[in-house]
């Protein structure tokens, strides 16, 4: 499913500008989830030290996804990029034990900012192909996903060098996308 | 007067510290398809006095997408950074696509990539009459001020 065919089944949306957001620590698979949409070669990603944005444009409608850094100093200035967000994907390197908790209280300031306020989530439990990945039910519990009640929210196991679960993630996206008034 | 000479002087200041530390790093032309890349140049494209030339494949012309994605870096934060790309044959804009970035992190390295659907095979124009006539100008600006202009002309081979 490339993002071109993303913005087609979303063209029933009122909105002309859809904008997706993808945040995660540093080494989460956030550039390799965003390459494996548009199909291209996820072999040499290397660390993101600024955004990656990939804007697609059909019958007038145009759908931009944004990819911001992860690494500790560049977190700071998401807060920066979060107007507008129509939905927010976390991704989560589930094989990064030691991070999880780090990983957790990111994503808890993510939810309590006034600007990321019932803006749909969607947590990609990554890199499941690792035999010490925890599957994405322990890792809800964890990001304490059942607790949240100001929002719709999935998660989503994948494999983002691959592809497995991209597919199914982007797809709960497309039935998501909130109506804004 | 002296006010409005202040201020025009460092709006020129604040072009020139923002140029000095900007610059297009690559640049490239994929298959909207496949992800494969057709074209890519990896020198400095900022620097407005030089139109670059990209010896492109014919065949992207049969490409159902297109996506052109462009690298840049720079060393100065700006608040409100956008760009204004336009396809333009002899001069005539066939295209064009308006991007607002908002805030740039000093001495990051970001990316933008648009993909766009090729018009219907039989309005394109064939590559013998596009060679060399198709230019591919970006201009970024922080706010209202114009950093750079970025121009690339494209022949077909």
């Amino acid at each position: 499913m490339g993002l071109l065919s993303i913005l087609k089944k979303l063209r029933s949306s009122p909105d002309k500008e859809l904008r997706l957001l993808l945040l995660g620590l540093d080494n989460a698979g956030k550039t390799t989830l965003l390459k494996q949409l548009a199909s291209e070669d996820v072999s040499h990603v290397t660390p993101t030290a600024g955004f990656n944005i990939k804007s697609v444009l059909s019958s007038g409608f145009k759908l931009n996804v944004w990819d911001i850094g992860g690494q500790r100093k560049i977190r700071p200035y998401w807060r920066n990029y979060f107007e507008n967000t129509d939905i927010l994907i976390y991704v989560v390197d589930c094989s990064d034990h030691q991070r999880l908790e780090e990983t957790s209280t990111e994503l808890a300031e993510l939810l309590q900012d006034d600007k990321l306020r019932n803006v749909p989530l969607l947590v990609y439990a990554n890199k499941q192909d690792l035999a010490t990945a925890l599957p994405a039910s322990e890792v809800a519990q964890h990001l304490g996903l059942h607790l949240i009640r100001d929002r719709t929210w999935q998660i989503q196991a994948c494999v983002a060098t691959d592809g497995t679960g991209v597919k199914e993630g982007m797809e709960w996206v497309c039935k998501n996308i909130p109506v804004k008034k | 007067m002296m006010e409005v000479m202040a201020t025009e002087e460092s709006k020129q200041k604040r072009v020139e510290d923002i140029l000095n530390g900007f610059q297009v790093n690559w640049m490239n032309l994929r298959d909207g398809d496949t992800g494969k890349i057709l074209w890519q140049y990896n020198e400095d494209l900022s620097s407005p006095e030089v139109e670059h030339e990209a010896r492109v494949p014919k065949r992207i012309l049969k490409c159902r997408v297109v996506s052109r994605e462009m690298n840049f870096s720079s060393v100065e934060s700006m608040d409100k950074f956008r760009l204004e790309q336009k396809i333009l044959f002899k001069g005539r804009c066939l295209e064009e696509w308006f991007f607002e970035f908002g805030y740039v992190i000093s001495n990051s390295c970001n990316t933008w990539q648009s993909v766009i659907e090729s018009a219907p095979e039989s309005q394109m124009m064939p590559a013998n009459i596009l060679n060399g006539n198709v230019v591919i100008e970006t201009k970024f600006f922080d706010g209202d001020l114009l950093i750079t202009t970025s121009r690339v002309r494209l022949f077909y081979v």
